[in-house]
């Protein structure tokens, strides 16, 4: 007992020790630009203070909340656009992975939607979508596409020869292959995957907002850089990096759930809930 | 060679469980002769090592037993029927354990059941008492990676069990563990196949563990492979570890070194 304590006491010791230097060094960059700015060498105009972004973050969040509108809107856009390309994506790569002539037709497709830069569809996509949500949508849908279909085709694709002949063996159809052995094989690319997809639909939804929309944080960001307000602009681009930890931890989230077997703490956890489960099913 | 092959294995009483006459198989429309002329019956309940080099056919003669590749010429039967391809009454266990990460222990173990339909309450208490006989009755919701090669092995034993096959073909099972743990699960394995009352095909590349475990062993040369002579085993099972050092075991590692031949 007392050596379990002391084990944790020892983790959490040396996790705090690691984490000292980051902010002393933080601090320290924080310090010198404030005072850089303050002494002149910088013209605050260009780069604003760390205390004047505070102030700004301050107002946006606390006093006004001007933020908090514009901040659901980027974030519905985002993640409705991920949705629909991240759909489409695996459909696609289920497809292809089952059927060869699917692929060799839709792969094409994929790779030059890929080398296309996919912001320069933009002027099209408002063109086709409007000035609203819609056009914001569907520009992270395309350009969240790529790389969840690719990562969940290569899964999808893997093969292991033995575990193969061991289902043979055991009499497993085609179907019962793909959907016991390579779907949950492909699981951890197919995530990794929607985790580089989830950050390219929000680089989507705000490079559209910054071409041609009402509301959204790249609207915010884009007003307040005109009226030469840097720190409110710095702050609006820090909710930005806001949304996509949100976005990112969330997908995380996930793929520790549903990716468990990767990692000794959330086996721990899963084996426990299966044993619970076994014991309740077979105690009836 | 062959008629003398045929001669003993004829010379089994009672009924067989797997036919085989003038088996074989090649690859690379006959380039390669995997398989030449097999000849041999299996009575129930007996357990038979392969044994020869790389290249003998070992493997490829349990392939076809297991109905996961198609024989080029012959006879081959289990329990009366032609051989088409993988059954119910066959199973099979490799030298990877190749379990699923994915699932726990008992949950690969169900794998079998999952495939051929719904798995019952039955079928549950029955896999948990499979890793309880071999050995793992506090590991039943632990993940592969949380198992040691060894147990990981006792897993996949415990999976070709409850698929309910009375005919058991073993891979080098064991070929991947250290020494003690090989001849622990040898010995162990000796005791399950003798509960269940399976009949076993055993392949390794090692005379001694050949010997130790069968009452027949299949002595397996290569370029083309084929089985060059088919040796008795005269102990009761289940044997202590013990026997090995005794001198008429000795003598039929001897006799079967003897067949094996130089590269051996």
């Amino acid at each position: 007992m007392s050596d379990f304590t002391s084990t944790t006491d020892t983790r959490f010791d040396s996790r705090l020790f690691r984490i000292v230097p980051h902010l002393i060094l933080f601090a320290l960059i924080l310090v010198i630009w404030e005072a850089a700015v303050r002494l002149g060498f910088i013209t605050s105009i260009i780069i604003p203070r760390p205390t004047a972004i505070m102030g700004a973050i301050a107002e946006l969040y606390f006093v006004k909340g001007t933020i908090y509108h514009h901040f659901f809107i980027t974030l519905t856009e985002a993640v409705v656009g991920f949705l629909i390309g991240a759909s489409v994506a695996v459909s696609l790569a289920v497809c292809s992975a089952l059927s060869d002539p699917f692929k060799r037709y839709v792969s094409p497709y994929a790779i030059v939607l890929n080398v296309t830069p996919g912001i320069a569809l933009t002027p099209i996509i408002i063109a086709w979508f409007g000035y609203g949500m819609g056009s914001k949508i569907a520009l992270a849908a395309v350009l969240c596409f790529f790389p969840i279909f690719v990562n969940t085709l290569t899964g999808l694709l893997q093969r292991d020869e033995d575990r193969e002949e061991l289902f043979r063996s055991v009499g497993a159809s085609n179907a019962q292959i793909f959907r016991k052995l390579r779907v949950p094989a492909a699981l951890p690319l197919l995530f990794a995957g929607m985790k580089i997809g989830l950050t390219t639909a929000l680089i989507g939804a705000v490079v559209a907002e910054f071409s041609q929309a009402t509301e959204g944080v790249g609207v915010l960001m884009s007003r307040f850089s005109f009226q030469l307000d840097m720190a409110s602009s710095l702050a609006t681009l820090l909710s930005m990096t806001l949304i996509g930890l949100i976005l990112f931890y969330s997908m995380e989230f996930l793929d520790d759930r549903i990716v468990f077997w990767r990692r000794e703490t959330r086996r721990a956890a899963a084996s426990r809930a299966k044993a619970r489960a076994w014991n309740a099913r077979m105690g009836q | 060679m062959n008629a003398s092959v045929q001669a003993q294995a004829n010379g089994a009483a009672g009924k067989s469980v797997i036919n085989a006459k003038g088996l074989s198989k090649t690859f690379g429309g006959g380039a390669v002769v995997a398989l030449n002329d097999a000849n041999f019956e299996i009575r129930p309940g007996s357990f038979v090592s392969l044994v020869g080099p790389s290249g003998c056919g070992k493997s490829t003669l349990l392939r076809l037993i297991a109905g996961l590749i198609d024989r080029t010429n012959g006879e081959l039967a289990v329990h009366g029927r032609d051989v088409t391809g993988p059954r119910t009454d066959v199973g099979m266990m490799f030298q990877k354990a190749t379990l699923l990460e994915w699932r726990t222990a008992v949950e690969n173990v169900l794998l079998p059941t999952e495939m051929a339909g719904t798995v019952t309450k039955a079928d549950r208490k029955n896999a948990a008492d499979l890793l309880r006989m071999v050995g793992l009755k506090d590991f039943l919701f632990a993940f592969p990676s949380q198992l040691s090669g060894g147990m990981q092995q006792r897993v996949a034993l415990a999976r070709l069990l409850q698929t309910g096959a009375d005919v058991l073909l073993l891979d080098e099972p064991f070929g991947a563990l250290d020494e003690f743990t090989r001849e622990r699960l040898n010995v162990e394995l000796m005791r399950i196949v003798g509960e269940v009352k399976a009949t076993t095909l055993f392949v390794t590349h090692n005379i001694a563990e050949a010997i130790f475990l069968a009452d027949q062993v299949f002595v397996m040369t290569p370029r083309p492979g084929q089985i060059a002579s088919i040796v008795d085993v005269p102990f009761e099972r289940p044997r202590p570890l013990s026997i090995q050092t005794s001198p008429e075991f000795n003598t039929l590692v001897a006799q079967v070194r003897d067949i094996l031949g130089e590269d051996h």
